[in-house]
């Protein structure tokens, strides 16, 4: 009984063989490029997938390098004041209690590695006991340097031996280190520079706090107790707040009644930066997961068109194994198991392809997280079994899909039919008017997506929105290909001859098969266009943003690579002497840290409102000049935000924020909402005077400075530099138009992936034109060779595939660009808007639309080049007599 | 000078590896006006015959002369030129092209040709084989007799000196067929154009001037009325 369930069902497979994968092989290029085309999507997305989570999902923060097992971390905007560890040490649990000072250094002001400085004392001891995971080969090291502020540890992978001397730029300071120890660092992804905590405060400037605590606590309570604490207890006790129920003796009850947290500092769980950088990134992820898959999507219609090509071309076929007694189930399951085997190949070739891809990807996206997020560094990239099977199941899935509708039309094939009619006399059956209607009610779908609100932070509408315009423009494909080659077909053969109305009245005679084709290409197309358009209105925004806001005529800051998160300051007195230096009319002491709101990471920024009062032109959401705006700001409690901070958090004008700064929590107003594209995450920006207050600390971040309308540029600046060296302090200016092309040069090799993705998306409906062609040939294989008996030359053969091949480029980029516009205003108005919180000011990028459009006109007409050659190629008399 | 000169033409094929003599030494003139019939079984060489002499392949040996040209002589343009000029060919199965309409399908020739007043010459052909009414049907919308019409409108409409007729009655029923050969006999005729048909059908063959018998790629017999 088993034996003949199995031999039956290698009859099956047999069957499956010879009646559906041999002819695959019969066409081996035409299978070839559609197996390409879902290779190259799969590939994308499981580039994207891989390069997104090691840049992104395996995400630790540089500042989680041997941060080992902890349970809670304590932090505060300007730092912790040292005296809290002193306190939690003195509290009556077996606490693991680390400090750590936290920053970056340069090395030969280059090479940027996380910077801490960490209790040696507690490492030297046994080294389960310490809160970190510094390997510390010699401990005895560390107690014979401690307080040597020129030791050093650092990682292996950076390339130094014990005794080597390192130049190391920390802040606006070329100091020279000496290396004490190398510990091994996971290959570099634990790389960093190790110093002794109070050498650490000292060479960052910032004695008397630490930037941050790392707390472990006991699986259970001291004393033989079987008490076992919850999270709320815990957090409890090391705020020093008595919980009920809870005595305390003597000496600790001092601590405990004072409060040993001061209110500005928070405790959270360990990792908590981490998170929160993570969900920041969410949105960055999500839209380039999403974008990953448009290549998918054009070769699922190119899924559509082969099976329908194998559906039409063997109706007569199908009828006659229906004849033999198939059934329509078994006739569904071939062309899908078709559809399926296509897809399975082409993922299988798409999964190597995608891990090459990943290796590019990845350095494109954590250029991309370091310049407008967060330090962060690239995990390895990793293909699991999960990213293979995803890999396969959307490869399989898609090409399995799209082969439905074909693969259910050819199980009604009636036998009869079919094998009466012939394949030649049968014509696709396509509802115009039907599928018209339904296109327009998905544009009025699309409409309305496209105004309802973000779902969790993330514009599931606006997303749907685009499904609903590229389905409507695949529904309104038929007509619009039929009225255009109808109105088309006179003027093309007046103009350019009989091939070319041959050719047009052949994709108007193959309205399907010319739909989907056409339909394939104007929806990468349209990608192109409306990212195109997208990243083009950002970029004018960008550079109209900086007319305003860059104003000044020479920026200065510490040497060093920058990030979005790093801010290191310049000295005081240094900032001092430029602002007497002659030819410095004013300068803006900007001052940037890093803080936490509702759980996100923000940054936080202090300028001089008198200096940029008299300088800037004012960008607010309100309209309101700029005198009026930082006049509210000045000695109040009182701020302005920008955009993205505003639509992140929910924050109108006139609302109040509390910001935890200093010692304590403070409530801010929000003056107005300033527009700003300088960074993802969201400022508050308050008056320098107030911050002061909160954060003592008065170092400069960054200078702007403004120079007298006699003074010379280039003199101003010799001078600046002049007086940086001359106090050893490592600088670097910019000039307006330095950061201005600076800034311009981040933002496009951000978007540089986006390219890369629109580019294999355009490519795989390329390959899908020269692969339908090729049918378009095989399939009028008579059709040409009658021409060659009624008088074609070769040269007219090869116009008329080439002109079908430029037609159907052209139908594909009309359709493409109006769709390409309708799809832009939705990621300009909606999905950015709502992604990432920017106002983009529309703007049409002609000349770089117009260049990549002839570039994939002219691969479309270029792909028609090898048909034609078939074409060519064909006998005539072979093709005409063969029926 | 004859319109067709075949002299001691052979034709080889390789099918698999093996040589298959579809000709072998055929010599046959053809005359302006002259009405030829091929006859024999399936493979005796009909179709390979009309071939060479439509100059849409070469003889193996000796040479096919159309109008006095040497078609092995010829590179493909030349050829191109040859077959646009002097040929024009009829089809069993019609050979229709479904996307244009009937005079679409009939002055297809002259366009490719690059030839003027192509419609003009397209309405009179129709004229010729009486289907001036339906020149703005498409083939799927006509009969079979009216599709093999159209066929021999398109086939004269280059005025061509050599006319050649591959089994044209083969898919029509037999009244429909004679009415066909008539009309291919009349216009051969009235036009002075040499026509060479194959054909199964006795019949058929019964109205030819010429009728000549093929079998195994040489020439049987010919007979002449």
């Amino acid at each position: 009984m088993a034996l003949g369930a199995s031999e039956a069902i290698v009859g099956r497979l047999l069957l499956f063989y010879r009646l559906m994968v041999r002819p695959l092989f019969a066409e081996p290029v035409r299978t070839a490029l559609t197996v390409l085309a879902i290779a190259l999507g799969v590939a994308v997305v499981l580039a994207i997938d891989l390069a997104g989570f090691a840049a992104a999902a395996s995400f630790r923060s540089s500042m989680e390098t041997l941060a080992g097992d902890n349970d809670y971390e304590i932090v505060a905007t300007g730092g912790v004041p040292e005296s809290v560890v002193g306190k939690l040490a003195q509290l009556p649990y077996s606490l693991r209690i680390s400090a750590r000072m936290e920053d970056y250094g340069a090395i030969d002001g280059n090479r940027t590695f996380p910077l801490l400085g960490l209790d040696l004392v507690a490492e030297a001891q046994n080294h389960a006991d310490a809160a970190s995971a510094f390997p510390l080969a010699n401990p005895e090291d560390a107690l014979k340097y401690l307080g040597d502020d020129e030791s050093i540890w650092v990682g292996q992978s950076l390339g130094y031996h014990v005794g080597d001397r390192v130049s190391l730029l920390i802040n606006d300071r070329m100091r020279e280190y000496i290396v004490r120890g190398v510990f091994p660092d996971d290959g570099g992804n634990a790389a960093a520079i190790v110093m002794d905590l109070a050498a650490a405060q000292r060479s960052l400037g910032r004695t008397g706090h630490v930037d941050r605590i790392l707390v472990k606590v006991p699986e259970k309570d001291d004393g033989g107790s079987s008490h076992v604490a919850s999270a709320a207890e815990w957090e409890q006790r090391i705020r020093g707040v008595k919980s009920e129920g809870e005595s305390v003796t003597g000496g600790q009850a001092g601590a405990i009644s004072a409060g040993i947290l001061p209110e500005s500092v928070e405790l959270r769980t360990a990792g908590t930066g981490t998170d929160e950088n993570r969900k920041m990134l969410a949105a960055f992820r999500w839209n380039l997961k999403l974008l990953s898959y448009i290549a998918l999507v054009v070769g699922a219609f190119l899924i559509y068109n082969t099976i329908s090509v194998s559906v039409v071309r063997r109706r007569a076929e199908i009828g006659i194994v229906r004849a033999l007694g198939a059934s329509r189930a078994t006739v569904l399951t071939a062309f899908i198991g078709e559809a399926a085997s296509l897809g399975l190949v082409g993922s299988l070739i798409g999964l190597p392809l995608g891990r090459v891809m990943a290796s590019g990807a990845v350095k494109l996206m954590s250029a991309t997280v370091e310049a407008l997020y967060v330090s962060s560094r690239p995990g390895a990239i990793a293909l699991g079994a999960d990213s293979i099977a995803q890999a396969l199941i959307v490869g399989v899935g898609v090409a399995v899909a799209s082969a439905y509708s074909p693969a259910r039309e050819a199980s009604l094939v009636a036998p009869i039919e079919a094998m009466a009619r012939g394949r030649r006399e049968y014509i696709a059956r396509v509802h115009e008017m039907r599928d018209l209607v339904i296109a327009i009610a998905l544009a009025i779908c699309a409409l309305a997506a496209s105004r309802a609100p973000a779902v969790a932070g993330k514009p599931l509408f606006g997303y749907l929105a685009t499904l609903f315009v590229i389905a409507a423009s695949a529904l309104a494909m038929p007509a619009v290909v039929d009225l255009t080659t109808r109105l088309l077909t006179r003027a093309l053969g007046a103009t350019l001859g009989v091939e070319a109305s041959l050719a047009s009245q052949s994709l108007s005679a193959s309205l399907r098969r010319t739909s989907v084709l056409v339909g394939a290409l104007s929806t990468a197309i349209a990608m192109m266009t409306a990212v195109g358009i997208m990243v083009g209105s950002f970029r004018e925004t960008v550079q109209l943003w900086m007319n305003d806001q860059v104003p000044a005529d020479l920026y200065v800051r510490a040497a060093g690579v920058p990030a979005a998160d790093r801010h290191p300051s310049l000295t005081l007195e240094l900032a001092d002497k430029i602002a007497r230096l002659p030819g410095v009319a004013a300068i803006d002491r900007l001052r940037d840290y890093e803080i936490s709101y509702e759980s996100m990471p923000a940054g936080l920024a202090s300028v001089d409102l008198d200096t940029r009062r008299m300088y800037h032109k004012g960008d607010f959401l309100s309209g309101r000049a700029t005198g009026e705006v930082l006049n509210e700001l000045r000695g109040a409690s009182a701020v302005i935000v920008s955009e993205p901070f505003a639509n992140k958090h929910h924050v109108g004008r006139g609302d109040s924020i509390t910001l935890s700064l200093g010692g304590g929590k403070a409530a801010f107003r929000v003056v107005d909402i300033y527009y700003d594209y300088s960074s993802e995450r969201g400022t508050v920006v308050m008056d320098r005077a107030t911050a002061l207050k909160y954060l003592p600390d008065p170092a400069p971040s960054s200078l702007a400075v403004y120079i007298s309308p006699d003074a010379s540029l280039s003199d101003v600046r010799h001078e600046i530099e002049n007086a940086a060296s001359a106090g050893d302090h490592r600088i670097l200016t910019f000039s307006n138009r330095d950061l201005r092309t600076q800034a311009l040069v981040i933002f496009d090799r951000t978007f540089a992936i986006t390219y890369a993705l629109e580019a294999v998306a355009v490519l795989v409906a390329v390959i899908g034109v020269a692969g339908a062609l090729l049918a378009v040939v095989i399939d009028r294989r008579r059709e040409l060779g009658l021409l060659r008996f009624l008088g074609a030359a070769s040269w007219q053969i090869r116009k008329l595939i080439l002109v079908e091949a430029g037609l159907l480029g052209l139908l594909a980029t009309l359709a493409g660009v109006i769709q390409g516009f309708a799809l832009s205003l939705i990621l300009v108005f909606v999905i950015n808007k709502q992604s990432f919180g920017w106002t983009i000011r529309f703007h049409w990028p002609v000349a770089i639309l117009l260049g990549a459009l002839t570039v994939v006109y002219i691969a479309t007409v270029l792909a028609g080049l090898y048909p034609a050659s078939v074409a060519i190629r064909l006998k005539p008399i072979e093709v005409v007599h063969e029926e | 000078m004859p319109i067709l000169s075949l002299q001691n033409v052979r034709k080889d094929y390789s099918t698999d590896g093996q040589l298959v003599r579809a000709l072998d030494g055929v010599s046959l003139d053809v005359e302006a006006g002259q009405f030829v019939a091929l006859v024999g079984r399936s493979g005796c060489g009909k179709s390979t015959l009309l071939n060479l002499a439509g100059a849409m392949d070469f003889p193996t040996s000796g040479s096919v002369l159309l109008d006095g040209v040497a078609t092995s002589s010829l590179k493909d343009a030349e050829l191109t030129r040859l077959r646009r000029e002097k040929v024009g060919f009829i089809f069993q199965s019609f050979q229709l092209l479904h996307t244009l309409t009937v005079l679409g399908n009939v002055e297809l020739p002259l366009l490719l040709a690059g030839r003027a007043n192509a419609r003009e010459a397209a309405h009179e052909r129709l004229r010729w084989v009486e289907l001036e009414a339906l020149g703005e049907r498409y083939p799927h919308q006509l009969s079979g007799g009216q599709m093999q019409r159209v066929g021999i409108a398109r086939a004269l409409v280059h005025g061509p000196k050599l006319l050649l007729a591959d089994e044209p009655t083969g898919n029509l029923d037999t009244t429909t067929g004679n009415v066909i050969l008539e009309l291919l006999r009349r216009l051969s005729r009235e036009k002075n154009t040499a026509t060479v048909m194959a054909t199964h059908s006795a019949e058929a063959a019964a109205l030819a001037d010429v009728m000549v018998h093929l079998r195994d790629g040489k020439i049987e017999n010919v007979e002449r009325r």
